[in-house]
């Protein structure tokens, strides 16, 4: 006779404590203490003095390579690093894969497509299987929130049934609608690069709005953790559909009123109406089958969105001399910003790709270094 | 429209919003109220109104008309729906965005707004669509109508059904300022419904509305209005539950304002079966039982329902002389509102005049969000909008003294108490019976 004891969670085994450098990830911005936002952006500068784009009229050197170009590329020299991108990405996987190479890492490339993902693997034993290579680091992008937590809590040794642990380092990509902490990082690279604030990171006095689809935005959650953290009044404006006032509790403003505040602003980080994100069940059911994905989403038409909230040249002019316009991309010109503010003075889009190689190389090496 | 000079003489001003009760004088000038007094002088050219008798209002503002233009003018137009209601004192008429096609998107309210300009003879303001071709699937574009003009949003004739549409709905329109009006019928219980779910329908085999189907729309959206705060008003409130659950929402301190209409409030569906299957009886929501009508008096005596609203509704004799299952909802109410809500309430005890005429003026304008207009109120610089009332005056409701262009009501041939003896709009006597 056999007796069925409950089992008690005590009876799973702990996983293997790990003797590990104590910032391994990085998952999330939210909850990171500002000092340590200060750290790895600290570092990105000093890559930035090395890698940083060159005017085109300085040339190329005659040795080839700027200065100390050779020495990085043994920072992370015989690590190797996996880009698992569960999600379309163009700007953040080439990021994160240039970062890389210029620290030495090697860098593995994985997509959906042509992987086990499209055999319907999960994305836990997809990286489970990376890191039984010895991978030393994952970047991992996926649609669902909290995917990369879900990643490090496996790799650690949690919730699967090995119960094995592996010395890999997660960094977040992009999970859901709930977090992409390096974009929140280049982004306050960027603020800082333009108001001067390159030798403190500190963001104090500086009013920053995150305009547009707010609450389906990871950017806008990476966004407001850090800038707030370090120091800048951060408000999010939109119709109430796309910001909700809920958002507040985020530690940011909430404004449905974009001609109102306008002239406050140091900042205006526009971001893309992600109708992909958004629940078109309603809209699905539409009599005449027209695409839900342009029409629903909350907003009652992207003509009355524009009217209300697009960046445009008469809105432009209105906001202070020195102020810059920010996009995380990909940019729907017309939408949320008209292509000449896009290509205007102000714009600091492309500078946010440049400073993006820089912040990340600095959040790996802080991770597997 | 040029405006020469009035002066109303002897009447009993009544101001609710300022709290004015007395007799007076008003004299008004180039449209605007210059001097409210005893013993004015007379501007010289200017024509003298004997008001002796009579109560002087703020013009009456009714939040809830059907004008059918554009789509139906066989029932109702701009013109013959203002003509209707300064027949019946009102100067301002907000009407439903369920004309053909819907009153869904900015250029709609400019059409409004500017046939009203050229052809009406009060104030219009639309009241516009919360869903695009108040379909209940996507929201309209409630922003820019708001910006154009728009002075609430509904779906009227049809309720939002979409609990998530609602949430949006009314997060959208606390945005715009302006408050969310319900037409309060849960669709999956009142299929093929043609009056009140009750002893009478069952007895005449004719497909009954529930009070349920009422009340849970009006608990559901108290309920996602909680976390959101925007402004909700139950449009034509029927049943005594609507009641209590209003009345507690309001105890809470929620946004949350009723209307209840005359015929709600004088009728039961004990009708319908004593005139023999007339369609002038048939409504939406339905006429409901005499506890309903004591409940909806008692929620307008203490406060809960805080606005008079007609929900004029015209239609060509062809849709209401048919069979009652296929005929139309809906009576016409703009002309007859003052003597039946004077029979309902004022007689009855429920309220006094002063409160009936808050009722009509300020609280709708509060609503509709015209007090920055100087709506809903008479006061010295504001707007000349004025009613004069004979409150005892007895008339009886006849098809020839209706000035709409439809006369389905079921109040012909009644005699009533009460009647509008002049209408001022804009400093303009439009309506004279003196």
């Amino acid at each position: 006779m056999t007796t069925h004891r409950p089992v008690s969670p005590v009876a799973i085994p702990a996983p293997p404590a790990l003797a590990e450098p104590p910032h391994r990830h990085l998952l999330q911005l939210r909850g990171l203490p500002a000092e340590r936002l200060r750290e790895i952006l600290r570092l990105a500068r000093r890559y930035d003095g090395i890698v940083g784009p060159r005017p085109a009229a300085e040339g190329f050197s005659p040795s080839g390579l700027p200065a100390g170009l050779r020495e990085l590329e043994q920072e992370l020299h015989g690590r190797v690093i996996a880009n698992l991108f569960f999600e379309d990405s163009t700007r953040t996987r080439v990021s994160f894969s240039v970062a890389a190479r210029r620290l030495g890492a090697d860098v593995i490339d994985l997509t959906s497509v042509g992987s086990s993902v499209s055999k319907g693997e999960t994305v836990v034993d997809t990286a489970l299987n990376i890191a039984a290579m010895g991978v030393h680091g994952v970047v991992i992008r996926h649609r669902s929130s909290g995917a990369a937590e879900m990643v490090r809590r496996a790799l650690e040794g949690h919730d699967h049934a090995g119960g094995q642990a592996f010395a890999c380092s997660v960094i977040n990509a992009g999970d859901g609608r709930h977090e992409h902490p390096t974009q929140g990082l280049l982004d306050v690279y960027t603020i800082a690069a333009a108001f001067n604030r390159l030798d403190s990171f500190d963001l104090s006095g500086l009013t920053v709005a995150i305009i547009g689809d707010v609450g389906s935005s990871r950017v806008a959650r990476s966004d407001i953790a850090g800038m707030t953290s370090l120091g800048a009044r951060v408000i999010c404006i939109g119709p109430p559909a796309l910001v909700p006032a809920k958002l507040s509790t985020l530690g940011c403003e909430v404004c449905h009123d974009l001609d109102e505040v306008i002239g406050d602003l140091d900042v205006v980080n526009v971001l893309r109406i992600q109708f992909e994100r958004h629940d078109v069940s309603v809209g699905a059911q539409r009599a005449d089958n027209a695409p839900a994905a342009k029409s629903s989403g909350g907003v009652a038409s992207i003509r009355e969105y524009s009217e209300f909230y697009s960046i445009t040249p008469r809105r432009a002019a209105r906001m202070k001399k020195n102020a810059i316009i920010m996009h995380p991309g990909p940019i729907n010109r017309g939408v949320e910003l008209t292509s000449d503010v896009a290509d205007s003075h102000r714009s600091m889009v492309l500078r946010q790709v440049s400073y993006g190689v820089v912040v990340r190389m600095a959040v790996m090496k802080m991770c597997l270094g | 429209m040029s405006a020469s000079a009035l002066l109303i003489r002897g009447g009993r001003v009544i101001d609710p919003a300022s709290g004015l009760d007395r007799l007076a004088d008003v004299a008004i000038d180039d449209g605007v109220v210059r001097e409210i007094g005893p013993g004015l002088t007379a501007l010289p050219a200017s024509r003298v109104i004997d008001a002796q008798g009579c109560l002087v209002t703020p013009g009456l503002i009714d939040p809830h008309v059907h004008l059918r233009e554009p789509g139906n003018e066989r029932a109702e137009t701009i013109a013959t729906g203002t003509a209707a209601a300064v027949a019946g004192g009102f100067t301002t008429v907000c009407c439903m965005p369920n004309t053909q096609p819907a009153l869904d998107n900015d250029t709609m309210v400019h059409f409004v707004l500017s046939r009203a300009e050229k052809t009406g003879l009060c104030r219009v303001f639309p009241v516009c669509a919360v869903s695009k071709a108040r379909h209940g699937v996507e929201l309209a574009e409630m922003q820019l109508m708001a910006r154009a003009g728009a002075v609430g949003f509904s779906d009227d004739g049809d309720c939002v059904a979409s609990a998530g549409l609602m949430r949006r709905a009314l997060a959208a329109i606390k945005a715009t300022g302006k408050a969310m009006m319900q037409h309060c019928q849960e669709a999956s219980m009142t299929g093929g419904a043609v009056m009140h779910a009750g002893v009478v329908s069952t007895r005449l085999d004719l497909g009954g509305w529930p009070r349920e189907a009422e009340e849970l729309i009006i608990e559901r959206d108290v309920r996602l209005n909680r976390g959101i705060g925007c402004a909700y008003h139950v449009q034509h409130m029927s049943s005594a539950g609507s009641v209590e659950i209003v009345r507690r929402a309001r105890a809470e301190g929620q946004p949350v304002t009723a209307e209840v209409t005359p015929h709600h409030l004088l009728l039961t569906d004990q009708e319908i079966e004593r005139s023999g299957f007339d369609t002038h009886f048939k409504m939406n929501p339905p006429l409901r039982e005499a506890g309903d009508i004591a409940a909806l008096k008692k929620g307008v005596a203490d406060g809960t329902i805080t606005v008079l609203g007609t929900d004029h509704a015209p239609h060509a004799p062809e849709t209401k002389q048919v069979p009652f299952d296929t005929a139309s909802f809906g009576i016409v109410g703009l002309e007859t509102a003052v003597a039946l809500y004077a029979l309902a309430l004022v007689e009855d005890g429920v309220i006094d005049w002063p409160r009936l005429i808050a009722m009509m003026t300020i609280e709708p304008s509060r609503l509709c969000r015209l007090e920055a207009m100087g709506l809903g109120m008479l006061r010295a610089g504001g707007p000349a909008d004025v009613t004069i009332i004979d409150p005892s005056e007895r008339w009886t409701i006849r098809p020839a003294n209706l000035a709409g262009q439809s006369r389905n009501t079921p109040f012909i041939g009644r005699e009533v108490k009460g009647r509008v003896v002049g209408t001022i709009v804009a400093g303009k006597l439009v309506m004279s019976r003196r």
